[in-house]
């Protein structure tokens, strides 16, 4: 099956936005989806973007059942880490399940890692969850490795009312 | 009591921030690992297309550290994406020097950088901790972080420049 990687374009924020759901369903965590397509044009196509995004897009005569052609994306952005500099972060990479098993996440992942390198990042990173031995190994066979496992790093986060709290005790400028 | 002042990184404190990336690395036992040099560092944050952003602490002369610094704390952040709830700020080191803690300078530290994630439409903060670093994840934790990795099951993965390399060219 033929198949095209390429820079997502604000129009395709619908199609990221609908496959993001899918993800989260996936992952079990659907009700923690809070934006909308409305919220990735914003954030992602004006002068300052937040994040930058790849679709992988098939032909007409091979749309997906329920049509669509868009069938995969990945969301990535740039860190720093003090330790090695330039960094690039995917903080997503999904196929639709019927189009798996034809290089397509290898292809998009291969495009993010090639943007990376032409910026200077020295490291792809990435997140998975404990359970998801499918992706695991997928990122494990790139050679990836689990810094949870060998440096025992955790993911902390403050939000929603931890975050307003510790900012209403800031000092005053 | 010290006093101290909290500011925005210049160009000029590149030589301190390094200096204080290289103690905390060592703290976290991985001292070798810091290859970033003054250089990359001035160009990566304040270049055309800054990579982060930084906080310093500042204490007056007369307040020195037993070296003669006055810059002694530093947070580095930059702002990340996640598809379910929008922009973030993602912490990337936050350290103040052993002789000038206790005072409160790490906790006017987050509040400040909390108050930035507020002010700049941010749902949330994100950061990683070592699972043995036991004192840090108590002080977050006392402030109300969770531990999603606990919590969730998130693990942290890299891929570093030789396979990412070997990736580009299959």
């Amino acid at each position: 099956m033929n198949f095209k990687i390429r820079a997502a374009k604000q129009d395709d924020c619908k199609d990221i936005s609908r496959m993001i759901m899918e993800l989260a369903v996936y992952e079990k965590m659907p009700e923690q989806v809070k934006i909308s397509y409305k919220e990735l044009e914003r954030d992602g196509f004006s002068p300052n973007p937040f994040f930058e995004c790849l679709v992988a897009e098939v032909p007409e005569e091979h749309k997906s059942e329920e049509g669509y052609t868009v069938v995969g994306y990945a969301l990535f952005f740039y860190t720093y880490s003090t330790w090695k500099g330039r960094s690039v972060y995917m903080e997503d990479l999904y196929v639709m399940p019927e189009f798996r098993g034809k290089g397509i996440g290898k292809g998009l992942m291969s495009k993010v890692a090639q943007v990376g390198k032409e910026k200077q990042c020295v490291r792809l990173q990435l997140s998975v969850l404990d359970w998801n031995t499918p992706s695991l190994e997928f990122y494990v066979a790139k050679g990836a490795q689990d810094l949870t496992a060998s440096e025992g790093w955790h993911f902390l986060r403050f939000d929603g009312e931890a975050l307003d709290k510790l900012a209403n005790e800031a000092p005053k400028d | 009591m010290a006093n101290f002042i909290l500011r925005k990184a210049e160009p000029k404190d590149v030589s301190d921030i390094l200096r204080l990336i290289k103690e905390l690395a060592k703290f976290e036992e991985m001292e070798e690992q810091v290859i970033l040099t003054e250089k990359e560092l001035l160009e990566d944050g304040f270049g055309d297309h800054p990579f982060y952003h930084c906080f310093v602490a500042e204490v007056p002369k007369d307040q020195q550290s037993l070296e003669g610094y006055t810059v002694i704390g530093f947070a580095m952040y930059y702002f990340t994406y996640d598809p379910w709830i929008g922009k973030l700020l993602y912490l990337e080191d936050f350290y103040v020097m052993t002789e000038f803690r206790g005072i409160g300078i790490g906790s006017h530290i987050l509040k400040l950088l909390s108050q930035t994630a507020v002010k700049t439409r941010c749902s949330s903060m994100h950061f990683i901790v070592a699972e043995n670093n036991k004192q840090s994840i108590e002080f977050y934790k006392r402030r109300g972080a969770s531990d999603l990795s606990f919590e969730e099951g998130w693990r942290l993965f890299a891929i570093e420049k030789e396979d990412l390399l070997k990736i580009t060219t299959k």
